[in-house]
């Protein structure tokens, strides 16, 4: 039976939710094309996630369980993959397109002599390999990718596929696998935690972003209390950059970073056409901005029209009630 | 330390270009060093600096590539070695993972380092590929290199914070553009640029098969997407309005 698998990450403990939203749209092209729809989850604790897998119409779980996984590791990753798809033989495997995820794509489609697609928005089976869909040329346009091949890896940019619950019963299939960390030559020494402003605006999930707006200690605070809570990559534009009230490495816009996360709170930021040829593939958009008339919300999905130090400290409080 | 940067000449993604019956059409005239690279031959460069050694760029390419060769020259690289194609193969990652590694089996190195990713294209595929075919450890997007006891220390950006990670040499490193800002070239580096080596090297010399070559991915066709709508406009308490967009992001949007 042919099939495809997708790889279910897990980081900090929990299931990433993109990797749900890629086996959702695995369910659905398996239903469509009469493929088995099977994943797998590797990690310290992997076999505790296979309830909330089966939510999402897998078939068939591969687990494999190694204190190793604690932290990401690409040799240990890479061989516990290639020992998955050596006993399922998968036509396809999909992932969600995390740092885990790129730091071993390519080196797993070397290694099993398969296609690869990076970064797609969206995908489909074909009778001999992937039809995908992604950005380029900094995300200006959208190309058409054709890949070939008995084994394809596709890795699928977060947001772009909704969850779909289909609850299935699944055969839990756990794979033998040990790797000393001894036998490891890349070795991992340190993990420095996650604060707002390490985050690689270009990868960002989320950014917060501000604008000529914020112009004190107070404001700026509030800018990185919404970071966090987020776990958001903090922007700025050219205006404060230039100001020096932020990194010029932080600067969006044409002239800097051109980013697309899934979503960018634009805080006191007037909207320059500058400035949004940087930021308006970003996913949903939420302005917040004085000047009901800015041009900011000529792009916003959500424009809130209001003093930000007026606006922020609920909007925060609110996003920490729903994260929680 | 010997270390090899790879190098790739690719289109300004600032350069205005037209989509045209699927197809893309650039001005051949604004082809660059593909920034992350850059930022790649950079933190050699400077490790060099430290440490001593030589930088030696690699690049892949049609004739015109050789430009790009001596760009990272002009920026301090000490020779370059240009593997020489038509240009219009329709190579992907796996094709140019080929050939890189088909270069380097026979070479002597202790750092191979490379952009995590294309600039127009964003595969970042073609760093891990290498590393594999030619069965070196590494690391992937990095955002600072150093080097302690004769080993590589790379941090990189994982999904849950900044990664510390020691790799023996030889090793295989993809850097991001967030770790330096590449130098500029000056006068005296541009005419020092034009006086260093560049090795001319055949692809067919390199003995692929049209297996290992053959492009498993194409372009089929490009297209403009959709320009955006203004969405709501929330104006009123600023208490009630904050909070309700910040559920409708929750239970709405799903973007938390």
């Amino acid at each position: 039976m042919s099939s495809i698998l997708t790889y279910i990450a897990i980081s900090d403990g929990k299931i990433k939710r993109s990797s749900l939203e890629v086996l959702s749209r695995s369910k659905a092209i398996a239903d469509a094309n009469g493929l088995d729809c099977d994943a797998v989850i590797i990690d310290a604790n992997a076999s505790t996630f296979t309830d909330s897998v089966q939510q999402y119409g897998a078939s068939k779980i591969y687990v494999v369980e190694d204190p190793i996984f604690i932290q990401h590791r690409n040799t240990p990753l890479l061989s516990a993959l290639s020992k998955v798809m050596e006993q399922s033989k998968p036509n396809v495997v999909a992932f969600a397109s995390t740092e885990g995820t790129k730091d071993i794509l390519g080196a797993l489609a070397a290694n099993q002599n398969a296609g690869v697609v990076a970064d797609v928005s969206s995908f489909d089976v074909t009778g001999n390999g992937v039809l995908a869909k992604r950005p380029v040329m900094a995300a200006k346009i959208m190309g058409n990718v054709e890949v070939s091949g008995d084994t394809v890896l596709v890795s699928v940019r977060s947001g772009s596929y909704d969850l779909v619950e289909s609850p299935a019963s699944a055969e839990i299939i756990n794979i033998d696998f040990s790797i000393e960390e001894s036998d490891l030559k890349a070795k991992l020494r340190e993990i420095i935690s996650a604060t707002g402003d390490t985050i690689d605006l270009n990868e960002a999930e989320s950014i917060v972003a501000a604008g000529r707006g914020v112009k004190d200690e107070e404001a700026k605070n509030l800018i990185s209390e919404l970071a966090s809570v987020l776990n958001a990559g903090i922007g700025a534009s050219r205006a404060l950059t230039e100001a020096g009230v932020y990194d010029p490495s932080l600067q969006i816009g044409q002239t800097g970073k051109v980013v697309s996360p899934q979503l960018y709170i634009a805080v006191g930021i007037s909207g320059a056409i500058q400035h949004v040829a940087g930021m308006a593939n970003s996913k949903v958009i939420v302005a917040i901005n004085k000047d009901g008339d800015a041009p900011i919300f000529e792009v916003a999905d959500y424009g809130i029209v209001g003093d930000l130090y007026k606006v922020l400290p609920p909007f925060i409080e609110e996003l920490k009630k729903i994260k929680g | 330390m010997k270390f090899y940067v790879c190098i790739k000449m690719v289109p300004d993604v600032a350069a205005p270009f037209q989509i045209k019956d699927g197809e893309l059409i650039m001005d051949a005239d604004r082809m660059v060093l593909n920034a992350y690279d850059a930022s790649a031959v950079e933190e050699a460069l400077v490790l060099k600096e430290q440490h001593g050694g030589e930088v030696e760029v690699v690049c892949i390419g049609a004739a015109k590539a050789s430009e790009t060769i001596r760009k990272a020259l002009a920026m301090g690289a000490d020779k370059g070695t240009h593997i020489t194609t038509s240009g219009d193969e329709g190579f992907d990652s796996g094709s140019y993972a080929a050939i890189l590694s088909a270069f380097f089996k026979d070479k002597e190195y202790d750092i191979l380092s490379l952009g995590k990713q294309s600039q127009d294209t964003d595969s970042g595929l073609t760093g891990s590929m290498v590393a594999q075919m030619l069965d070196l450890p590494y690391a992937t997007n990095a955002v600072g290199l150093e080097i302690e006891d004769g080993k590589l220390i790379v941090k990189r950006q994982g999904d849950s914070g900044q990664e510390m990670i020691g790799l023996p040499t030889p090793c295989a490193v993809t850097c991001s553009n967030d770790m330096n800002e590449p130098r500029i070239p000056n006068l005296k580096g541009i005419m020092a640029s034009k006086r260093k080596p560049i090795d001319t090297v055949e692809l067919s010399s390199l003995e692929l098969s049209e297996d290992e070559l053959s492009p498993a991915s194409k372009v089929t066709s490009y297209e403009h997407k959709p320009a955006r709508q203004a969405g709501k406009k929330f104006e009123g308490e600023a208490d009630e309005v904050a909070r309700e967009v910040a559920q409708l992001l929750d239970t709405e949007a799903n973007v938390l």
